[in-house]
């Protein structure tokens, strides 16, 4: 009986892989550098659907539509744990036994492992998103001024909020500069519209935990906020504002679909701005190892499309803003004050790049954290 | 007495019974129809999702073995998977349920890695040697506390070694954002790559952890079946009241097994970060402590059939992950696969316990 | 209709066949009880009695064959449609809730109508207990309870179902002689009230005392079922054992006169801390087989294992040679050179690792001689096949693990170990439990042989028969109490059944 049922299951799989076989997809359209491929590890899965890994696929496809590149030139590791440099290593291995010439790592533990396997693997490029190692020779890092597209998110915030308090779900704490700086930028946005709204931030100590990041985010509800904004990779928190019908602003992609009532805008990256032109200089040969910081001039980073719940006038503000900062406005513009009654910038001077995504650890006048 | 004749219920369509003694050969025989039986059943999977059996069962293999990179990437993962597997053995032998293997190999490579970031003046040999004694030691204790509460106040050592782990896990947090922090990642919580010096070497291309993997699985068979330390364990295992017939000291025998298993693990979790890290992170376990539960009881708790086993497993491992990228499916797919496959195997020990009896015609 | 009912057999079995695997438990096994009878299923360990009588309880489901009750064809699926039919079987090893009361033992899972009917229900039990002429208080704890009020609970309970098929599983075994007579009056008088009883046993005796006709089993197989009236011990012996067997225990005489081990003052406490030997003072000499008889759970094992150092000893000395061992781990009485040997009550769980081959377990107090980190297997395997052919051992080989192998030969492969480490102190406890009658006479030879060498050993019985031919001296525990401690020649059999029950305690020991 059991052996009948397990014969004709045989029978059904390879009448059916035959027909597979014929229905295999025709790969032959490749361009001219068929040869050239591009691999990304991915510590998520671009399935789903939103969020960091998702933000970073939507760049390797706009990519390899813009090189037209075919399926089989882009290799992706997905699920790659960031925390486990055994299976960063083995992921990266496969990519360049299957070919790669270049390997974008999107998150930032990959970072040690790809300085040694720089080393080792000198034909290939490594390019690193987030982190501040590098090489000479074949080993970069990319990352971008995403404070801009904070501050600008700032305004619409600023703009919503009736309580004048602003929920922010930070997934580090202060010592982090790269959550810091951009709490810190948005605080600014939302000063520069409603100088009485303050920031509550709640960290959630992980980069990606929907459950934690659901409960802060109801914290922040429970005390009064009615916009909520984000550092961390989940929808929860732009779902629980969702529950409670107030507003929220999101962060990597367009969380609108998720949050259809409460979204109002995210700050987003743009990383197939890089992706194609570091795929591109690859595959022409004129790749060289210097490390890429990009912003709202080169369109590196952005708001994402204002959505039907944003106050009025938010839309006439913020293309203001994003027209002062592509102007030279530098978002981070003394006199600034940290929440303790410090000095951290002195009247007509400026923080640079480095001082806002790597040495900063204080809070603006307005944050403060629950 | 009228009621009598609705009382005689019909006989229940299957029922289950336990099996005797099986034969080596029928055993043998089992699994290899398991392993069909895996294998149709995950082919039923990825015909579900629209590919080609066949083609996704070669590119399972190819992608472990196709080039020399690929193997050395498969061994690289079976070497934990057999340490641990193998320091899992004399407490399963003994009936002591050590499911922390996880923390022990944490544990392992926390010890280690205390070594490495500050010792890594002292010679090679030396640094290594100090490295492995230490990895050992950190299994462990790890290892003995379990069994230390057990034969003291009796606790259950299934929660106790499971709840272990994750104290260990937390470990290797507070390291990596106090006071391991690398000092040049300005203020990113991360444990410094270690020096060259405090690596493990290489022999043919994979680092030496293969070849300790190895000279254990040897170590572990005539332990456990030519010693008498083999023996007591094996008493232990089958009753305590035995064992105390026989004048073994049964609280020690357990202390002393425990620790040669945590240590086992202890140099899992050494070899890992020496060999294949280079640095501490919390993915140092990445779930081989419990992976190796599965192959030590899978291999019936002998050596040789574990290193078989492991070998296999990294494969199916490895190969997923290649067939992931090269058919661009999602990683869960190559989950559920695994899945899969496993839980046929698994289930098929059933088997060989126990039969199906179904209801004869009248 | 009524009429024909009562002509027709109570409860009638045909052609019975029931496998385990490979094993035959039951070939095609003819049997019938009549109302108002008592039938006695006599056969040795192994020989099938309690697989076909679960199949009557619902607890097994025959391969073949028909089961008859009141003359109609059943299919009994469950305990629980056994009871429905009638049919109630008392077990073995008692399935009572040690906290709660007989009157709701008894009516637990009775589903009456209603909630509050518990005092009708009081009514009912004490009603059946007024009819049969028990000897219980219904609202006493089942944990402060006798092993014979426990046996009375169960059956209580089967009657309570309105059971008239009883079965009895070995019911006497936990029993002092004394108890046994009450039971047999109890059965004596549901055979009057006409219910139908069969009792599962290997005592001739009590076949012989009670049964009205006996049904013998041999190997699965039913050989003949004989009027009690008609038959004699002998000829169920030779029927159950299949050929002609001498009945009779050899009991040489010694003469060493020599104290080996003397016991002063014992009291050991059990886990819980509650005493379950109290002050018992004893000696063991060269050359004599020291019974130790009593109720079941009166200390017997606390004794054995507080010798063999395996229980600590809270007051008291044990003197091996005029050396205290007490406090002493069975490890270091090993290396004091005082060669001990212990065949304790669960051979498997105890004395044998059950799931290792003869070779190995030849080798559990020897494994651990000579400086070596290994184990020399070669003079265990040796050992181990040459007990094979001394003991006639029936093993496929002796690396099969030893659960495997029946209870016979379990038995002989852990006592040919323990005699054959030459012993000065041979303690065996239960040594013939489960046992054929052949294995039994072999053990019962052996323990002579011992003796006659001048080992001193100290015999944990439950047959008083038995012990009263083989022992020269035995001692009664009661309650943790040494109750009597009698010549063998000087006393009867229910002289020391009265040593066993409280009722001796308060007349004093002998």
């Amino acid at each position: 009986m059991l052996k009948k049922l397990l014969s004709l299951c045989l029978l059904a799989i390879m009448v059916l892989s035959f027909t597979a076989c014929g229905t295999k997809k025709d790969d032959s359209e490749a361009g001219n550098n068929s040869d050239f491929k591009v691999a990304v590890i991915h510590i998520g899965d671009p399935a789903d659907g939103a969020g960091y890994t998702f933000a970073h696929d939507q760049g390797i496809v706009a990519m390899q539509e813009e090189l037209k590149l075919s399926d089989d030139q882009v290799i992706r590791k997905n699920n790659v744990n960031d925390a486990d440099a055994v299976a960063i290593r083995t992921a990266m291995e496969e990519a360049i036994e299957e070919g790669a010439d270049i390997i974008f790592g999107t998150s930032w533990g990959y970072m040690d492992t790809m300085d040694e396997m720089a080393k080792e693997y000198t034909d290939v490029i490594f390019s690193h998103a987030s982190g501040y190692m590098s090489n000479e020779t074949n080993f970069n890092n990319y990352f971008g001024r995403i404070y801009q597209a904070r501050y600008l998110s700032g305004i619409a915030a600023g703009l919503k909020t009736q309580s004048d308090m602003i929920g922010y779900v930070a997934a580090m704490g202060i010592d982090n500069s790269e959550v810091t700086g951009g709490i810190n930028a948005f605080a600014l946005g939302v000063e520069s519209v409603n100088p009485d709204a303050k920031v509550y931030v709640k960290v959630t100590n992980s980069w990606l935990d929907p459950t934690l990041e659901k409960q802060a985010a109801e914290a922040l509800l429970d005390m009064g906020c009615d916009v909520i904004a984000q550092h961390a990779d989940s929808t929860a928190p732009q779902m629980a504002a969702e529950a409670r019908g107030v507003w929220g602003v999101g962060y990597n992609s367009d969380m609108t679909k998720d949050a259809p009532k409460a979204h109002l805008t995210a700050p987003v990256w743009k990383w197939g701005v890089y992706y194609t032109k570091a795929a591109k200089d690859a595959m022409e040969g004129t790749w060289k190892s210097e490390n890429y910081f990009g912003g709202l001039a080169e369109g590196f980073v952005d708001v994402s499309t204002l959505s039907d719940n944003c106050a009025e006038g938010t839309k006439d503000a913020i293309d203001a803003a994003k027209q002062r900062i592509l102007d030279g406005f530098k978002v981070f513009e003394g006199e600034l004050y940290d929440n303790q009654g410090n000095v951290v910038c002195a009247a007509g001077e400026a923080l640079t790049d480095a001082d806002i995504t790597g040495a900063m650890n204080w809070y603006y006048k307005t944050v403060e954290v629950k | 007495m009228g009621a009598l004749g609705s009382r005689t219920k019909q006989e229940p369509f299957i029922r289950v019974v336990k099996k005797t003694e099986i034969s080596i050969g029928k055993t043998f025989l089992l699994s290899l129809f398991a392993l069909i039986a895996a294998i149709m059943a995950g082919g039923v999977f990825i015909l579900a999702i629209g590919q080609n059996p066949i083609d996704v069962y070669i590119t399972i293999v190819k992608g472990a073995w196709r080039s020399s990179i690929a193997t050395k990437g498969t061994i690289k993962i079976a070497i934990p998977l057999l340490i641990a597997a193998i320091g899992i053995t004399p407490a399963f032998q003994m009936k002591f349920w050590n499911i922390g293997a996880e923390g022990q190999i944490i544990m392992g490579g926390i010890f280690a890695t205390y070594f490495a970031l500050n010792f890594d003046y002292l010679p090679h040999g030396i640094l290594l040697l100090l490295m492995f004694v230490a990895g050992m030691v950190g299994g462990g204790i790890w290892g003995l506390l379990p069994a230390v509460f057990k034969t003291r106040f009796g606790t259950n050592e299934t929660l106790f070694t499971l709840m272990l782990n994750y104290i260990a896990l937390y470990m290797i947090r507070f390291f990596t954002e106090g006071p391991w922090r690398d000092p040049a990642s300005s203020g990113f919580p991360k444990i410094a790559t270690f020096s060259e010096n405090a690596r493990l070497d290489r022999i043919f291309g994979v680092h030496a952890g293969w070849l300790i993997g190895l000279v254990l699985v040897a170590v572990m068979f005539v332990y456990l079946k030519y010693t008498k330390h083999g023996y007591e364990i094996s008493v232990v295992g089958e009753s305590i009241n035995t064992a105390r017939y026989a004048g073994m000291n049964v609280k020690r025998i357990v202390l002393r097994t425990m620790f040669i298993s945590g240590a086992i693990c202890g140099i899992a979790g050494m070899t890992q970060v020496t060999g294949a890290a280079y640095t501490l992170g919390e993915g140092v376990a990445g779930g081989v402590g419990f992976t190796a539960i599965t192959v030590a009881w899978l291999s019936k708790l002998n050596p040789v059939i574990i290193l078989v086993v492991s070998v296999l497993f990294s494969m199916l491992d490895k190969g997923c992950s290649v067939m992931q990228s090269t058919f661009g499916l999602s990683s869960a797919v190559s989950g559920i696969l695994q899945g899969i496959i496993l839980f046929f195997i698994l289930g098929f020990d059933f088997f060989t316990r126990y039969r199906f009896v179904f209801r004869k015609a009248r | 209709m009524e009429n024909m009912k009562k002509e027709a057999m109570a409860i009638e079995l045909k052609q019975i066949t029931k496998t385990f695997g490979t094993v035959v438990a039951n070939n095609k096994i003819d049997l019938s009880v009549r109302q108002g009878e008592i039938l006695a299923l006599l056969g040795e360990n192994g020989s099938g009695k309690t697989t076909l009588m679960n199949m009557l309880s619902g607890i097994y489901k025959p391969d073949s064959g028909s089961i008859l009750i009141n003359g109609n064809a059943v299919t009994i699926n469950s305990p629980e449609d056994a009871i429905a039919l009638g049919v109630g079987m008392i077990h073995q090893h008692f399935k009572l809730v040690d906290a709660l009361p007989a009157t709701d033992n008894i009516i637990l899972g009775v589903k009456d109508k209603g909630i509050f009917l518990k005092k009708s229900r009081s009514e009912k039990i004490a009603e059946i207990i007024k009819r049969f002429g028990l000897n219980l208080d219904p609202e006493k704890k089942v944990y402060q309870m006798s092993v014979s009020e426990k046996q009375t609970v169960e059956i209580l309970k089967v009657l309570y179902r309105k059971a008239d098929i009883l079965i009895l599983d070995e019911p006497t075994a936990v029993l002092t002689p004394q108890e046994t007579k009450r039971l047999f009056e109890i059965l004596l008088l549901m055979k009057k009230e006409g219910c139908a009883v069969i009792i599962i046993t290997h005592k001739l005796n009590e076949v012989m005392e009670i049964s009205d006709r006996v049904t013998i089993l041999r190997k699965g197989e039913s050989v003949a079922t004989v009027n009690t009236a008609s038959t004699n011990a002998q000829e169920l012996t030779e029927l159950m054992v299949g050929r002609p067997v001498e009945l009779s225990i050899e009991h040489p005489e010694t003469y060493f006169d020599e104290n080996l081990l003397e016991i002063h003052h014992l009291t050991v406490e059990d886990e819980e801390g509650i005493n379950m030997l109290k002050d018992i003072s004893f000696n063991l000499n060269r050359g004599e087989i020291l019974g130790v008889a009593g109720v079941a759970g009166s200390g017997q094992k606390e004794l054995c294992e507080s010798i063999a150092g395996l229980l600590p000893v809270k007051k008291g000395a044990i003197l091996y040679h005029n050396e205290n061992i007490v406090g002493k781990t069975p490890n270091e009485i090993i290396k004091m050179g005082i060669s001990m040997s212990f065949i304790p009550e669960d051979r498997l769980g105890m004395g044998l690792a059950a799931s290792m081959g003869m070779v190995d377990n030849m080798l559990l107090k020897k494994y651990n001689e000579g400086k070596s980190p290994f184990v020399s297997k070669k003079s265990a395997r040796e050992l181990a096949k040459r007990l094979v052919e001394q003991l006639d051992i029936v093993t496929p080989s002796v690396d099969t693990p030893v659960r495997r192998l029946s209870g016979g030969n379990v038995q002989k492969v852990l006592l040919g170990r323990e005699i054959e480490s030459e012993p000065n102190v041979l303690i065996t406890a239960y040594a013939v439990r489960g046992l054929d009658i052949n294995s039994s006479y072999t053990i019962y030879d052996s323990l002579n042989e011992q003796k006659k060498k001048g080992v001193g050993v100290l015999f944990i019985g439950e047959d008083l028969d038995v012990m009263l031919e083989l022992c020269d001296r035995i001692m009664v525990l009661c309650h943790g109490r040494v109750t009597g401690n009698v010549d063998t020649k000087h006393i009867t059999k229910e002289q020391l059944g009265l040593l066993m029950t409280d009722a001796g305690t308060k007349k004093g020991g002998v």
